[in-house]
Formats: structure tokens, C-alpha cells, sequence
């Protein structure tokens, strides 16, 4: 009897790990940490294409996997280049400034809860004047 | 008598859903018949959902102690339920400890406010992925993954750098969007996605499984075999292998394992039997019935050799060449289209960047 992890162990955590990148998907509002979700995606649904290459004992699933790598790396590409646009015309990460672009029966997403305050700079450390205030007016130098 | 002869539909691996089946087991015992193992998913999952509810970022946030608690409890009720108790392996160890690190730094990446520490999260991601394709034979995939992902976490690192470098909460990092209806989404997805593998797990459906099999009956039939091609009569042939029709059954069920190249060439032998059978009940000739069970033992042999003890296909550490063969053999095309594929991502990146700012408002 064997008591090595079976095909089901890799495909549990494929699919838990998919799960994980959709809620970070959906739930994120900073584009690059969307961007990494939809990454982590793609990683749960390589786990499952490799688990099952090992199972049948066959190369395809791998194969498949490296075109995954491929497409994985041309979404990388562009979707820097898209977040860097965006970036450049709102000056921030914020996907929901461009919530003019949703459906037209959506409501807008209204942000109700004002942000917390920043917290306030350490002030800076006051020093003691070293040294003693010179008695003489200070000669102005001839040479 | 026919010795072993196992029953098609009630046999299985005893191996294949060990784990699961038997982590459902233990809490059929406790007293959860009616569930059918549910719970054992269940309870998990919501903790999960619970603790990745609290922990997203919002304006004011729950005490980060109440979603690490119900992290904690969820990873662990999970590992408990679903780690085999059994002899501690290296792969084991090693796959359990892969996975716990990959689901751990899933739900940092998406529950960090700090979009650096997210990436870091990443990282682990990949790290521990690589780890679990190295433990499934796929080393030239983890170093793919590695050195592509190590590339794209740089530049998302600079990105980082460049972009979210705001002093303070800021609208991006501080809020969420619909937390609780996100988290219900992917948890019911989760539970639904597990809940059917462990029920395929558990039933009888030969979805995954090949349930026919059995390196013991295997062995089993080879020796019956041999010894059948090593008489010299049809008629000693005949009561060496007694039940013809079960023979032929047994071996079509071997056949008939996952559509593997050898069971074709078994089909093949088989459909040649089958005719010297009929060949032989008219005219009583023996030699090509011997020939083709000689053939069967064979084929049988090569297939028993490249299976594990398991009778799971053998898949060699070393298949980075077999990998490259199949990518420039099998998928020639596919392997070019993705090198267009990469140059137009190139071009269209360049392309959507090159224009000035301000363009785009």
C-alpha cells in the first residue's frame, strides 16, 4: 500500500490556490497587487496540469504548462505596460478611479468610510547647541 | 480453479483515495454519518472564509489577532483532517510542507495592505509551486518558473518602487472592494472544486481511476499464461486457461488501462487471440494460439516494468530531454506560435508605453 501523496493532494492545492488569487482578484483595488493575484491563478492551474502529467505518466501536461509560462509571461508585459498608462494619467494604483468604465445599471462604488489619518512623522530629535558662544567678535580674515 | 479473480466494478485501488477516504472516515466515526464527509471540507473553508474576510484591508480594521486565530485554526482543522497519518516519507514531508507554505503566502498576498510584502508573498508562491514540480517529476519546469518568475518579481518589485511609494493610507492599499461578497464567491468556489475531488475520490466512478489495475493479478495472469503458451495441445491449452471467457475479460480490463500506448498493442494481441481462438475451436491448430500468448506475456512484462508498485505509469526524474523532443516534435507549432506570441507582447507593451502621459485622460 502506498502512502505517497496521491493525484488529489496537488489538485487540492491547485484549486486552493486558484481560489486564494480569485478573491485577491476581486477584492484587491491595487492594480499591481490584482496583477499578482491573476499571477497566482495561473500557478494553481500549473499544479494541476503537472499533477496530471505525473499521473499519466506522459509529457503533455508539462508541455502545456510551459505555453502557460509563455502566456504568463506575455500577460506580465502587458499588463506592466497598461498599470504604468494608468498610473500616468491618475497618479495612482487605485482601480476604482476608473469605475466610470462599469456597466451602465452598476452602481458606483462609493467610498462611505473616511481613510484613517496618516500617522504623524516621529519628530525629529532636538540636539543641544554644543560648544561655547564665542566672546570675541570673530576677526575677519586679511589675508 | 481460476485463482483471484477480482470482482470489475467493487475493485480498486486501495492506495488512490486512501487519504481522503480515510480522513472521512475518521469523522463518519465520530458521529457525522448523515454528512457523508462533508464537514471535513466544510469547517475549514468557512474559517478560511472568516479569518480572509477579517484580515482584507479596509478604513478600520478588525484586530489582526482574530483573523491570524481563525488562519491558524482553519490550516490547521485542515491539515488534520486531510494529512494521511502514516509513515512520514520524505515526499510527504516534503509535499505537505510545499503546500502549507504556498496556501500561507497565498493569503498574505492577498490580505497585505503593503503591496511590497505582497510581492514578497509572491515569491513564496513561487518558490514552494517549483518545489511541489520538482517533488512531480518536472525539473525543467521549476527551473523555468523559477528564472521567469524571478524576472517578473524584480520588475514588479521596480514597479513597486516606482509607483506606490505614497506616504500614508492611501484609497489603492486601504480599502477593499466588496469584501464579504468576493469571499463568499472564491470559498463557495473552493468548496465546491474540493468537495467534488474528495467525492470522486470516495466513489466508484472511474473518472481518474483506472480500477482494473492490479500488479498482483497481473503477475498472477502472466504466470497462468506462460505456462498455458508452454503446452502442446489446443486441449491442454484450453484446460491450463479453463475459463476462456474470464481469461479474455481480465485481459481486456488490463487493456483497457488509461489509453496508454501499451495497452494498445494489448488490445491489438488481444483481437489476434480472439481470432486463433475461433481458428482453433474448427480446426483444432495450436501454434498461432501459443505465439499469440507468448506475445501477451510480452507485452504484459513491458507494461509491468514500467510501472510502479502502485501501477501508476513510471515517469523518469530525467525527462528534460524527452520534454524538449516532445516540444519540438509534438508541438512544433504551438512552441512557434508562442515565440509570435512573446514578440507581439513585446511590440504592444513598447507600443502602449512610448506615448506621452497625459494622452490617455
Amino acid at each position: 500500500m502506498s502512502q505517497l501523496p496521491s493525484l488529489y493532494n496537488y489538485l487540492t492545492v491547485g484549486a486552493i490556490l486558484f481560489t486564494l488569487g480569485m478573491i485577491g482578484f476581486l477584492a484587491r483595488r491595487n492594480l499591481i497587487v490584482m496583477f499578482l493575484s491573476a499571477e497566482m491563478m495561473l500557478q494553481g492551474a500549473a499544479i494541476n496540469l503537472v499533477a496530471f502529467a505525473r499521473y499519466r505518466g506522459n509529457l503533455q501536461g508539462q508541455a502545456f504548462t510551459l505555453f502557460i509560462i509563455t502566456v504568463a509571461a506575455c500577460e506580465a508585459a502587458i499588463a506592466l505596460a497598461l498599470i504604468l498608462m494608468l498610473y500616468r494619467s491618475r497618479r495612482s494604483l487605485d482601480v476604482s478611479l476608473w469605475q466610470e468604465l462599469r456597466e451602465p445599471g452598476q452602481e458606483p462604488t462609493v467610498d462611505d468610510e473616511p481613510l484613517p489619518p496618516a500617522p504623524a512623522e516621529a519628530p525629529l530629535p532636538k540636539l543641544t547647541p554644543a560648544g561655547l558662544e564665542p566672546t570675541q567678535p570673530q576677526e575677519a580674515s586679511h589675508v | 480453479m481460476w485463482p483471484r479473480y477480482p470482482q470489475r466494478s467493487r475493485r480498486k485501488y486501495p492506495e488512490r483515495s486512501d487519504v481522503l477516504m480515510r480522513s472521512i472516515l475518521i469523522l463518519q466515526i465520530d458521529g457525522s454519518p448523515s454528512a457523508n464527509g462533508i464537514w471535513p471540507i466544510a469547517l475549514p473553508i468557512a474559517l478560511g472564509l472568516v479569518a480572509v474576510y477579517l484580515l482584507l484591508p479596509r478604513p478600520r480594521p478588525y484586530p489582526v489577532v482574530w483573523g491570524s486565530a481563525a488562519a491558524g485554526l482553519a490550516i490547521l482543522l485542515g491539515g488534520w483532517f486531510l494529512i494521511r497519518r502514516g509513515i512520514a516519507f520524505p515526499e510527504n514531508v516534503l509535499f505537505y510542507a510545499f503546500s502549507a507554505i504556498a496556501i500561507v503566502a497565498g493569503g498574505l498576498l492577498i490580505t497585505q495592505r503593503n503591496p511590497v510584502r505582497a510581492a514578497l508573498s509572491f515569491a513564496l508562491v513561487v518558490l514552494s509551486t517549483c518545489g511541489l514540480f520538482l517533488l512531480q517529476a518536472a525539473p525543467f519546469l521549476m527551473a523555468a518558473t523559477v528564472i521567469v518568475y524571478a524576472g517578473a518579481i524584480i520588475v514588479t518589485f521596480i514597479f513597486v518602487i516606482m509607483l506606490a511609494q505614497q506616504a500614508g493610507p492611501s484609497d489603492a492599499d486601504d480599502r477593499s472592494r466588496e469584501p464579504l461578497l468576493s469571499c463568499v464567491a472564491g470559498f463557495v468556489l473552493m468548496a465546491s472544486l474540493l468537495f467534488v475531488l474528495f467525492r470522486d475520490a470516495d466513489s466508484k466512478m472511474p473518472s481518474f481511476k483506472a480500477p482494473t489495475f492490479d500488479p498482483a493479478a497481473l503477475d498472477d495472469l502472466v504466470t497462468r499464461t506462460r505456462n498455458a503458451a508452454q503446452e502442446n495441445s489446443a486441449s491442454e491449452i484450453a484446460r491450463t486457461l479453463r475459463d476462456t471467457e474470464a481469461f479474455q475479460e481480465y485481459w481486456q480490463a488490463a487493456a483497457a488501462d488509461r489509453g496508454s500506448s501499451e495497452s494498445r498493442d494489448l488490445t491489438i494481441a488481444l483481437e489476434s487471440l480472439r481470432t486463433h481462438w475461433q481458428a482453433w475451436k474448427t480446426s483444432g491448430e495450436a501454434q498461432p494460439m501459443k505465439s499469440t500468448l507468448l506475445h501477451l506475456v510480452a507485452l504484459a512484462e513491458a507494461m509491468r516494468s514500467q510501472r510502479n508498485g502502485n501501477g501508476d505509469p513510471r515517469m523518469p526524474a530525467e525527462n528534460v530531454a524527452a520534454l524538449g523532443g516532445s516540444l519540438f516534435t509534438d508541438y512544433l507549432i504551438p512552441v512557434e506560435l508562442g515565440g509570435t506570441l512573446l514578440l507581439v507582447a513585446t511590440i504592444g507593451a513598447i507600443a502602449i508605453t512610448g506615448r506621452r502621459a497625459g494622452e490617455l485622460r
